[in-house]
């Protein structure tokens, strides 16, 4: 379903991304585990097509140049350069990192925001279907989205990337800055998501604890690069693993 | 005396938020401070005055042609100059107050200038409100006025594209990830903006005279309206239109008529002395919860 093929991504002259590639098939859940500044976010916006949208708007002012070679493959077709709100028509949802959600617009309006994509007379179903998922958010309908704590606003903000019915999810630290507790109910959610609507999903985190028992094949990267792959079960009894990302 | 100063004050509120809707809007989605807007509404006068005077279209037509024509001149200076420096504040602002100089400045030198150039009311007569005695088109600028606001309003918060345009002015990036292309919706939002110019110079020049300077009181108002208001706050446009609007009206009245423009000038430096966010900006509000 997805591919990348040797991936580089320079923002001016530092590499983020050396020479990655990976490939994800359907209905999976794939990992990418990598500590800070490992190059996961630019990864993430490198599928999801942002970073091409960045890269046209800093080179309209003269800013950073921002280089991107290699392929990215979705459904047999080439993507690479292809900008990121035309890979949404395609299915592609990205959940941002620190979930970026639209502060002062309430719950509700958010997810009629994020329902751009679809027909409008499927739009209450699906807001109720994203409900359905995250209960929590009832309540909350009406309150600004801008004053909802942080668990509350990344299930708002996966709930956001639901609402355009993507075939291909990508999660970028959705658990970045959440409680244990939190933790584990959101990653229920996910887990729920990926299986019974079948989306294949590309998770990214520091940690790999959380996510390990939950995914099908994990990359794990430092420095832009590769360092291992395996499933989960795999990188699991990895001692280096344990070691480096288990963060005990 | 008084009763007539409220009414008239009233009406030239409206005048006001007219004024600043369309550059309200603009800023408010796409962040661009469109300072050719002033040539715009100019623009949009001219072009209906030569529509009904040269060609001779009948007054309705002439005026939704130039409405659109206006919207259009302002979506192409968008897409063919302002894109190449959005997200850069000071040569947007350079470039379209250059480009709003440009096209003032070339109707001066086509011969635009002298009394002949007026637009019809739309309808003729007046009726008294008590003991003022107001002429019809002052009152179709307020029903027009609050016409405008409530459609804004329906569609920012009820159409898909008004939906998308509130999320790109919050999130651009957010909104690019949920199909939302934001280069496209900056362009629709100068269109909107300038159209909303072109209306407001028809609605309410009818009043006086179509006249090159009149573009640049009208850059001037709308600044002013919008510095005290908050940039991109409908409600704080509205409060502002109405403290402007009062204070030019009762300056005039009590004072003299040349003094109103000080006024606007008077407001803007005021504010930006004691609240340069202005009376509703919420830059900081929300920022430190996220
Ligand atoms: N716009 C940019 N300009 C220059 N360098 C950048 C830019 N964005 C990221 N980088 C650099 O690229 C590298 C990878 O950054 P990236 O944000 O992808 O890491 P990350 O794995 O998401 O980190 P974190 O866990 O902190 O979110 C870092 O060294 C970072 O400093
Ligand atoms: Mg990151």
């Amino acid at each position: 379903m997805l591919e990348v093929k040797n991936l580089l991504v320079f923002y001016e002259n530092a590499l983020a991304i050396n020479d990655l590639s990976l490939r994800v098939e359907k209905g999976q859940m794939v990992g990418v585990i990598g500590s800070n500044s490992a190059g996961k976010t630019t990864l993430m916006n490198t599928l999801s097509g942002l970073i091409i949208d960045m890269k046209i708007k800093e080179e309209r002012k003269g800013g950073e140049r921002i280089t991107i070679m290699g392929e990215v493959i979705f459904n047999g077709e080439e993507i690479t350069h292809l900008e990121p709100y035309d890979r949404a028509k395609k299915g592609m949802a990205l959940c941002r990192e620190r979930h970026p959600i639209f502060p002062e617009s309430d719950v509700l309006e958010n997810l009629k925001i994020a329902g751009y994509l679809i027909k409008r007379s499927e739009l209450k179903e699906r807001i109720d279907f994203v409900f359905s998922l995250f209960p929590a958010l009832v309540g909350l309908k009406h309150r600004r989205a801008g004053f909802l704590s942080g668990g509350e606003q990344q299930m708002l903000a996966i709930g956001m990337a639901l609402m355009i019915q993507p075939i291909l999810l990508l999660l970028d630290e959705p658990l970045l800055g959440l409680s244990p507790a939190i933790q584990i109910k959101l990653v229920d959610a996910i887990k729920n998501i990926q299986k019974e609507m079948g989306i294949t999903t590309v998770i990214s985190e520091q940690f790999a604890r959380p996510i390990l028992p939950m995914i099908d094949y994990g990359y794990i990267i430092e420095n832009g690069m590769l360092t291992l792959t395996g499933s989960g079960k795999e990188l699991m009894g990895n001692p280096e693993v344990r070691a480096a990302y288990f963060g005990v | 005396m008084l009763q007539g100063t409220l009414i008239y004050g009233f009406v030239n509120s409206v005048i006001l938020a007219l004024i600043a809707l369309g550059f309200n809007l603009t800023f408010g989605i796409s962040g661009v401070a469109n300072f050719a807007y002033g040539a715009l509404y100019i623009f949009s006068a001219y072009t209906a005055w030569m529509l009904l005077t040269w060609l001779k279209i009948n007054y309705l037509i002439s005026i939704v042609i130039a409405v659109l024509l206006t919207s259009l001149l302002g979506g192409l200076i968008y897409k063919f100059i302002l894109l190449r420096v959005r997200g850069m504040p000071i040569s947007e602002v350079i470039a379209s107050f250059g480009i709003g100089l440009s096209i003032l400045e070339f109707f001066r030198f086509l011969g635009f200038v002298g009394s002949e150039y007026t637009l019809p009311v739309f309808i003729d007569g007046s009726v008294s409100i008590g003991e003022t005695y107001i002429d019809i088109q002052r009152l179709l600028i307020v029903v027009i006025g609050i016409a405008l606001v409530s459609i804004l309003y329906l569609f920012t918060h009820y159409t898909k594209t008004g939906l998308a345009f509130r999320g790109m002015a919050q999130e651009e990036r957010t909104a690019l990830i949920l199909g939302i292309n934001s280069d496209k919706m900056a362009t629709f939002s100068l269109a909107i903006g300038s159209g909303l110019a072109g209306v407001a110079a028809i609605t309410i020049l009818p009043l006086g005279q179509v006249a090159i300077e009149g573009g640049y009181s009208a850059l001037l108002n709308a600044l002013a309206v919008c510095i005290v208001g908050g940039l991109g706050s409908t409600g704080g446009i509205l409060v502002a239109s109405v403290l402007i609007g009062y204070a030019q009206t009762f300056t005039a009245t009590y004072i003299g008529s040349h003094w109103m423009m000080i006024v606007s000038l008077i407001a803007i430096l005021v504010i930006l002395i004691i609240k340069p966010s202005g009376l509703f900006g919420k830059q900081k509000e929300l920022e430190e919860r996220i």
